[in-house]
């Protein structure tokens, strides 16, 4: 495995080729944006169809992701390939957990990216960015193994099996439920 | 056991009339103990709460022994992508409880609910890791256990691990054999 120029922060992914890095995603980002959001092996396993315009892509950057309360572009070498971002709950008794949401360029993929963007975030929310937060979690498709094996690496743990869990594109899903804990130790 | 002829149990909506049952088990801090309401402190807070709650509900009955209101069961279903599971809640009257009431409530329960509402296709419950009741009663009435959500969210001021409990319209409400 090739050694790369070691940075203290940003956070360097051994195989990934590059800097990982997170940041606040921009409407000067649509166009990489475009990249991900059109791909529809991207999408398959989100709720959203492949964005076909451009016009739509500013519009939800400004609409849900600028006012969002954690939203990250995911940068390889300072370029966004990815985002990921930690929902919040507005009912007061369920403010303590969040959920996350990721997705990655396809090209991207098998490179640990994801794996060390979801290590990032989470450390970023419990560390400060997300106060409230004593627990991340994440809904996971039961065929969706790649994402499952992304949280397993990032040190969350796997709680259930939920069956019929939500409806994605029309058909009732099974979902796998993650969790990570601000008192979890590194794994 | 004590022996309640559960034949007598029935389901039905609520009535006005019966905030007088009905406040003597949602004021009850035993009864209200693992639950999201405040205990009730009068019939004016009841009859409000039958009012402006139990009977616009999405799917809501009061649990009945013979005529008398003896706690309830409340379906929530979710909206959206999340149209197919809805939250199941309930609760007996502290008089009540070790009978098989609260089980033959949810078996009734788990019997018509899926006809009623038909976009849900699972059931779910979430129950404090210390309430081993309410978890038996769950069994008992045929849920599975899914696992265990760990900080999953606060009741009453305080941060609770949740077992996650499930039902699909697919499985099989298991035959009264109390």
């Amino acid at each position: 495995m090739e050694v790369h120029d070691r940075q203290i922060a940003p956070a360097q992914g051994g195989s990934s080729g590059g800097v990982i890095s997170l940041r606040p995603l921009q409407l000067s980002d649509v166009d990489d944006f475009m990249v991900w959001a059109t791909d529809p092996d991207v999408a398959r396993f989100c709720r959203w169809e492949p964005y076909t315009s451009r016009d739509d892509a500013l519009a939800y950057i400004a609409g849900t992701v600028l006012p969002h309360p954690y939203h990250r572009a995911i940068c390889l070498d300072g370029r966004p390939v990815g985002v990921v971002a930690m929902e919040r709950n507005e009912v007061a008794s369920n403010a303590c957990r969040g959920e996350l949401g990721y997705v990655l360029g396809s090209g991207y993929w098998g490179r640990g990216i994801m794996t060390e963007a979801v290590r990032l975030a989470v450390a970023e929310v419990f560390g400060g960015a997300r106060p409230e937060l004593e627990r991340v979690e994440a809904v996971v498709d039961v065929e969706n193994k790649a994402s499952q094996k992304v949280l397993e690496k990032a040190g969350f743990r796997r709680e259930g099996v939920m069956k019929k869990y939500f409806v994605l594109k029309g058909k009732t899903r099974d979902a796998v439920m993650f969790s990570r804990l601000a008192t979890d130790d590194d794994s | 056991m004590e022996g309640v002829d559960l034949s007598a149990v029935s389901l039905r909506p609520f009535r006005i009339s019966d905030a007088d049952d009905f406040l003597s088990f949602a004021g009850d801090d035993q009864v209200t103990r693992f639950m999201r309401w405040n205990t009730l402190a009068s019939r004016e807070e009841a009859l409000a709460t039958i009012r402006d709650v139990c009977m616009p509900h999405p799917w809501r009955r009061a649990v009945c022994v013979g005529d008398r209101c003896v706690g309830f069961v409340s379906i929530w279903p979710g909206s959206g992508d999340d149209r197919c599971r809805a939250d199941i809640g309930y609760g007996v009257a502290r008089e009540w409880w070790g009978k098989g009431v609260a089980t033959r409530a949810l078996r009734m329960t788990l019997s018509q609910v899926f006809g009623d509402l038909p976009d849900v296709l699972r059931i779910q419950a979430f129950v404090g890791a210390d309430n081993k009741a309410s978890q038996r009663v769950l069994e008992k009435a045929g849920f599975t256990r899914d696992g265990l959500l760990r900080k999953y969210a606060y009741l009453k001021g305080t941060l609770q691990d949740l077992y996650l409990y499930s039902f699909l319209s697919t499985d099989v409400v298991p035959a009264a054999a109390d």
